[in-house]
């Protein structure tokens, strides 16, 4: 379970986010949306341990994120958008140093299978410069599972796949979550986010602007019954103000 | 000027009279606009970080500290170095030292090509109308910023030198010796590369600079052997005779002809007077301009050669050129072995893993400590068959590389938090505290820079095999030798703990990534180094103090430990260092757990 509660950063005098309060419980798949500079990586940074809250706080499966970080990051995964892979491990050794680093039980028969699952097999002795784009994200997406997290956190994790790989991390995702994890997915794609968040949460110049299922969403704000999901995100977040000012 | 550089740029846009035809492509302004920019926003946002009182504190003592390495004393003619430039006699030394230096580059590669490009470089200049060699200028105007700054850091050291040669002469001269060396540096990069990347062809075409460079060394080599037997009975006579019969070595025909080129190089620098740097210079000069030719045309030739101008290609490269010494795999696809990680256990010796992997595999450490350990061996064999006396004089050689190692060799493996903050979000993540992560990253260096400092321990150890007399007649040497060996692991310790601490405290400033940088930056390192004993030497007091003690107070006391009351103090001194150490690590963690993603982005 993740559960923010009033989580504020600043930068200097600029608000990046502001007070922001959900809960994504086990088996949610929260959808993190909002247009370019909104907050989305900002809020996963924080909730990943990268980045300390100025207020608020942040419970991984109970622990609290700033009082007991090392004991709350055993049982969350980060990954970013950007895949940062060590330049001199191979594929193999990657999951090795991952096992160690989080105690995994049993991780020597796990990871043939994870390297299967993400179709990284024939890669397993490949350093990272002799990886394509989207075998380096499955890459950091192995990294992330192998200590079966309790709370994932995904930045743009379709980037770069191809369709074969973006219907396999579709798969996976969703077989997580009904494992019992708590996502928390953050996309452009809104037809991604449609198709595996049970829920959502709009966000605008770090502020929440909505937040629950669509249904709930469309019960709060009854102007948006029978637009598409774009639609709404557009009417939420503002985003045709500019354009249809500049037209 | 940047604003103006800015405008000529525009101003080549919007004057055209037909806004459909297209424009000339002023690559030279516009990546003198780059890196003006860059350089500018660059200095703006590290001179914004004086606000925060760690910084500020860090200036002040900066500022001390230089005043006091370079200028403390204004007497004319007293540079801290300024006696290496008052004689001439050394030059064949320093010729044949730069010389043996650069074989380095050719047989071992390039630590960092100054041709790398930065990924946003190959992203918008790479598929840009903008000519290779348009390029490679605009790369090698970069470099100068360093070399410059070398050149007024040397120049003030060497100042002086009687009044009989100016500033401005010394220094020009100067700037040609390292702009010298980083082109050769360069060149020599570039065909290694060559003769890997294209095989046959490659190799053909480097057959030539790589036998005329052969040349030069073997001549060299053939200098000093001819006259072994005179080194010989020199080395019975002590250090000055060594010296001087190497001189007389160096100074015989073929030797010297072969040092020429470098001679020359380095003659302006040690001219007694204007007129002869006046003769002096200009050879000088063009041996920097055939350099510049010889690498201008190496790298056309180099780019001829590639088929694909694509993207994917320029990444090819790129990644070819940033690499370091070694490859991660040999030639036929062989990755560098390194020690199995347990699945289970501490999860902090993962990350000392994973360093001591990128150590391996980035900077061919392995290679290179076997190498060295052999040709150490080979040497002390030598030496000491040929005398005691020699072998003896090859012992302080050993000794004074240890010392110059212990102080420098952290400065050059960067395997650790220099590398990795790079990767802050990574070590963020991770289910460790900021100690944990700290302490992991210095002991992977310190394991690996330890067993490189114990690799000179071959020499007395061939020694005492050759010689097994030396154990019981030794005296001091043998307890010595274990008090070292005690010692290396935790001053190295501290030594890396200050680096990582320097970096950490002031991620904005210092250089972040694993590549030491090459002649062109000598100067620079050299202050980071004084800057780093200073700290250390602070560190050092109370611990060398109790040793010291210990071995006086045993000496009076006419303790039954004897001579090994040598190896008792050193144990009370490194115990005493490592108490010194635990708090700093733990301070360093508390600092590595507050450290914001924004202290460090945006100064690398």
């Amino acid at each position: 379970m993740i559960e923010v509660d009033k989580y504020t950063k600043l930068y200097g005098d600029t608000v990046a986010v502001q007070s922001l309060s959900f809960v994504v419980r086990p088996g949610d798949v929260l959808g993190l949306v909002g247009p370019n500079g909104a907050g989305k990586t900002t809020t996963l940074r924080a909730l990943a341990g990268i980045l300390q809250p100025t207020s608020g706080s942040i419970r991984i499966s109970g622990l609290d994120l700033r009082t007991d970080p090392v004991a709350a990051k055993s049982r969350l995964a980060f990954i970013p958008d950007e895949p940062a892979l060590f330049d001199y491990l191979t594929v193999t050794e990657h999951l090795h140093f991952v096992a160690r680093l989080y105690g995994v039980r049993d991780a020597g028969p796990q990871i043939p299978v994870l390297l299967e699952e993400l179709e990284l097999t024939a890669k397993a002795d490949a350093l990272p410069t002799e990886l394509s784009r989207g075998m380096k994200q499955k890459l950091a997406i192995a990294c992330g599972l192998l200590h079966q997290p309790s709370a994932l956190l995904l930045d743009e994790p379709l980037t770069g796949l191809d369709p074969v790989g973006i219907r396999r991390m579709k798969e996976t995702i969703a077989a997580r979550a009904r494992e019992g994890t708590a996502v928390i997915l953050s996309s452009h794609l809104l037809h991604l986010v449609e198709e595996l968040c049970t829920r959502l949460l709009v966000i605008r110049r770090g502020e929440a602007v909505a937040l629950g299922t669509i249904a709930e969403i469309v019960e709060a704000r009854p102007e948006l019954a029978g637009r598409s999901l774009e639609e709404m995100f557009i009417a939420l977040t503002g985003s045709d103000a500019g354009q249809t000012a500049t037209a | 000027m940047s604003a103006s550089l800015e405008r000529s740029v525009i101003a080549q846009q919007i004057t055209t009279p037909d806004s459909a035809v297209v424009r000339t492509p002023s690559p030279a302004s516009a990546m003198l606009f780059l890196y003006a920019r860059t350089f500018s926003n660059r200095l703006k946002s590290q001179l914004t970080r004086i606000r925060s009182p760690r910084y500020v504190a860090a200036v002040i003592m900066g500022v001390l500290y230089i005043w006091w390495a370079l200028f403390r004393n204004s007497r004319f003619g007293g540079g801290p170095l300024a006696m290496l430039a008052r004689t001439d006699e050394l030059v064949p030394v320093f010729a044949a030292f730069l010389l043996l230096s650069a074989a380095r580059w050719w047989i071992f590669g390039a630590e960092r090509s100054t041709l790398a490009f930065a990924p946003a470089e190959v992203q918008f200049l790479f598929p840009a109308p903008v000519s290779r060699r348009a390029l490679i200028h605009a790369k090698l105007l970069r470099t100068q910023i360093a070399i410059l700054l070398n050149t007024v850091i040397w120049s003030v050291l060497l100042r002086g030198d009687g009044g009989s040669l100016e500033g401005w002469r010394r220094g020009f001269s100067l700037w040609i010796v390292f702009s010298v060396l980083a082109l050769h540096r360069l060149g020599a990069s570039i065909v290694r590369a060559n003769a890997i990347e294209h095989e046959n062809a490659g190799r053909r075409r480097s057959v030539v600079p790589l036998l005329v460079f052969a040349g030069l060394v073997g001549a060299v080599v053939y200098g000093l052997l001819s006259q072994y037997e005179a080194l010989k009975v020199a080395a019975e006579a002590g250090m000055r005779a060594v010296g001087n019969a190497i001189l007389v070595a160096l100074n015989q025909p073929i030797p010297s002809y072969a040092l020429w080129p470098v001679r020359a190089l380095l003659e302006p620098v040690f001219a007694r007077s204007g007129a002869l740097w006046i003769t002096a210079a200009p050879i000088a000069f063009v041996i920097l301009l055939l350099h510049y030719l010889w690498v201008v045309r190496l790298d056309a030739s180099f780019e001829e050669a590639a088929l694909e101008a694509t993207q994917h290609r320029a990444e090819r490269l790129q990644r070819f050129r940033t690499s370091q010494m070694g490859k991660s795999r040999s030639r036929g696809g062989k990755l560098a072995r390194v020690p199995k990680l347990a699945l289970t256990g501490r999860p902090e010796v993962a990350i000392a893993w994973k360093n001591v992997a990128a150590a391996m595999r980035g900077g061919a450490w392995r290679t290179q400590l076997i190498a060295f350990t052999l040709g150490l061996a080979s040497l002390a064999i030598v030496t000491r068959s040929a005398s005691a006396r020699a072998g003896d004089v090859f012992l302080g050689v050993t000794m004074g590389w240890g010392a110059m190692l212990l102080f420098l060799g952290p400065l050059w493996m960067r395997f650790d938090l220099r590398l990795d903050l790079q990767r802050l979000p990574i070590l963020k993540t991770m289910p460790l505290s900021g100690l944990q992560v700290v302490t992991a990253e210095i002991a992977g260096v310190t394991i690996l820079h330890t067993l490189t400092v114990w690799s000179l321990m071959i020499v007395p150890l061939v020694m005492i095999i050759l010689d097994p007399s030396l154990l019981t007649d030794s005296g001091l040497t043998i307890p010595i030798l274990f008090s070292v060996a005690l010692a290396v692991p935790v001053f190295n310790a501290l030594m890396f703990a200050i680096q990582n601490g320097t970096a950490l405290l002031f991620p904005a400033w210092v250089r972040l990534g694993a590549e030491a940088r090459g002649f062109e930056t000598m100067g620079q390192n050299l202050l980071t180094t004084g800057a780093t004993t200073l700290v250390a030497t602070v560190a050092l007091v109370f611990p060398v103090g109790i040793g010291a003690l210990t071995i006086w107070l045993s000496d009076v006391l006419d303790s039954p430990l004897g001579v090994w009351s040598v190896l008792l103090g050193t144990v009370l001194g490194c115990l005493i260092l490592a108490l010194e150490i635990w708090p700093l690590l733990i301070w360093l963690g508390t600092v590595f757990e507050k450290t914001d993603l924004s202290d460090v982005t945006s100064g690398n």
